[in-house]
């Protein structure tokens, strides 16, 4: 579903953010995407959301060359893709409700199907008596489940998130994971960038590790467990 | 029509956002406009005048004696030709003496003392409305002058002419300063844009990791940037229409001179058009540009 065939980015002449990274996931795979701070996890994300351009090598999703898609089409590729930011990414000055909304705002979807959907996700991340607060009034670990539910909400066939636990404690880690893991059983390819080795241990996922812009490894499931 | 209507939403909201700088940036496109106004309304009724004038512009070619009938048709019938003319009339000698003792009968005496009339025979030519074809007229009057049989040629456009050359100098200054105020309200509205971009850095960055389309996200800042010149466009129209009012009012006492002239109290249609139409004009083309110059660094940082 997602293939990177010799994938190569560099930001500045002499240095590698990725060096010739192949890697192939299936559909409905959940991976655990690990290495140091600097060694080009963001990067490899940002690439299959098409943030940033490959400098070599070619990404297909679903079989579509995704470097050939123009600037004015690229939201039909981000309507399929679900990204949590590790900083959240959420307007603050807007209510749990209005956050969660806005990928079916923007797609002109109307407000019967929205209030919907918002009911739906806001019950799997837990937060249904949360949604009219303002996103502001809300607890760290409470913000990340609204990006998690924003994240979502437009049925994407890819979850991309980006150290989507960095800033929380163990125990909101692992109520984070467990709900990726239950939108993952749902049939979404699930990619999790994290440089928490204990959540590899806790979760023994599939993990790709990267280091330097270097593919590491690539373990599959059972090797972790 | 839910997007438009969201798309309005969010302009609204971007304007009341910066109110201060939106209120200076709609003060500035206002008065753009009003001076581009101001000028047309004065260019405007220097045509009008210029086009009473030119009503009554008339030459009269007077005829040698010797001048035989076939002379004087030919004549007649060049003149007839030209698309300037609008009314054509030969008067003969003697119509010419009549004429002249009927407007004035106390100096019948001294016509009487000549045998045959002294006045020569002419050709009076009354010329179509057209405000700048001063030129037109003098170089055609100066072709039938070389005629043989014309003895001389009484024409006056000086008048007209001048008012022609003053409106000329008043579309010119009023170009030119419109010119510099146009690029003044591009610049502000493009400024504006800008402000309101990166106020709306987050937002527009989330829009278009969501999937929201290009239109989606520019459409709130064109929008932004047409009401703005729309709003600015009819606050001139409103200047302009109160300016003339109240200008009305005065003029006996202030213009005795333009006021002869001048027709204060209408104004076409078209000119209070022009300045809603400009306005939004202005605004999108600010906008675009500024969409076009910030949106995507603004998107990608």
């Amino acid at each position: 579903m997602i293939q990177f065939f010799h994938v190569s980015k560099q930001y500045v002449k002499n240095y590698f953010a990725l060096n010739d990274i192949n890697i192939s996931i299936e559909k409905g795979e959940f991976i655990f995407l690990t290495g140091a701070s600097g060694a080009g996890k963001s990067t490899l994300l940002k690439l299959i959301y098409k943030e940033e351009m490959p400098s070599k090598g070619q990404i297909l999703i679903d079989s579509v060359n995704i470097n050939l898609i123009p600037d004015n089409k690229l939201y039909r590729l981000r309507r399929q893709i679900g990204i949590i930011f590790q900083d959240f990414k959420l307007l603050m000055n807007r209510t749990v409700l209005e956050n969660v909304a806005i990928p079916l705002v923007v797609r002109g979807e109307r407000k019967s199907i929205v209030d919907k959907k918002i009911d739906s996700v806001l019950t799997l991340v837990g937060l249904q008596h949360r949604k009219r607060y303002l996103t502001s009034h809300i607890s760290g670990g409470e913000q990340q489940r609204v990006a998690i539910a924003r994240a979502i909400i437009g049925n994407p066939k890819i979850i991309i998130a980006d150290e989507p636990t960095g800033n929380l404690d163990t125990e909101l880690t692992i109520e984070i994971i467990r709900i990726f893991e239950r939108i993952n059983a749902s049939g979404i390819t699930t990619i999790i960038a994290t440089h928490d080795l204990n959540l590899l241990n806790l979760f023994p996922k599939r993990t790709i590790k990267l280091d330097k812009g270097l593919l590491l490894f690539d373990r599959p499931a059972e090797a972790s467990e | 029509m839910k997007f438009i209507g969201e798309a309005l939403k969010n302009a609204f909201k971007n304007i009341l956002r910066n109110k201060l700088v939106n209120f200076l940036c709609l003060g500035i496109i206002a008065f753009t406009l009003l001076v581009l106004g101001i000028f047309n309304t004065i260019s405007f009724q220097l045509s009008k005048t210029i086009n009473k004038l030119s009503e009554n512009i008339e030459a009269i070619f007077y005829l040698k004696d010797d001048a035989n009938r076939d002379q004087v048709e030919a004549l007649i019938q060049k003149v007839q030709a030209s698309l300037l003319t609008r009314e054509i009339k030969f008067t003969s000698k003697d119509e010419a003496e009549a004429k002249f003792v009927g407007e004035f009968p106390e100096l019948t005496y001294i016509v009487k003392e000549f045998d045959v009339s002294p006045f020569p025979s002419s050709i009076g030519v009354k010329f179509r409305q057209n405000a700048d074809a001063f030129t037109q007229i003098e170089s055609f009057v100066n072709e039938i002058r070389n005629s043989d049989i014309i003895e001389s040629v009484q024409l006056n456009v000086d008048w007209a002419k001048k008012i022609s050359m003053a409106k000329r100098f008043v579309y010119m200054v009023g170009a030119f300063l419109t010119f510099i105020l146009l690029f003044v309200s591009i610049f502000v509205i493009f400024n504006v844009i800008k402000l309101n971009i990166f106020y709306r850095q987050d937002e527009i960055t989330i829009f278009e990791l969501v999937g929201a389309t290009r239109w989606y996200v520019r459409s709130p800042f064109l929008i932004e940037g047409f009401l703005l010149g729309l709003l600015g466009g009819i606050l001139a129209g409103l200047l302009l229409f109160l300016t003339l009012r109240i200008l009305t009012l005065y003029r006996d006492s202030i213009w005795n001179l333009i006021k002869q002239f001048i027709d204060f109290r209408r104004l076409p249609l078209k000119i209070y058009l022009q300045l809603v139409l400009i306005g939004p004009l202005i605004g999108l083309f600010s906008a675009a540009l500024s969409l076009k110059r910030f949106l995507k660094a603004a998107a990608v940082e």
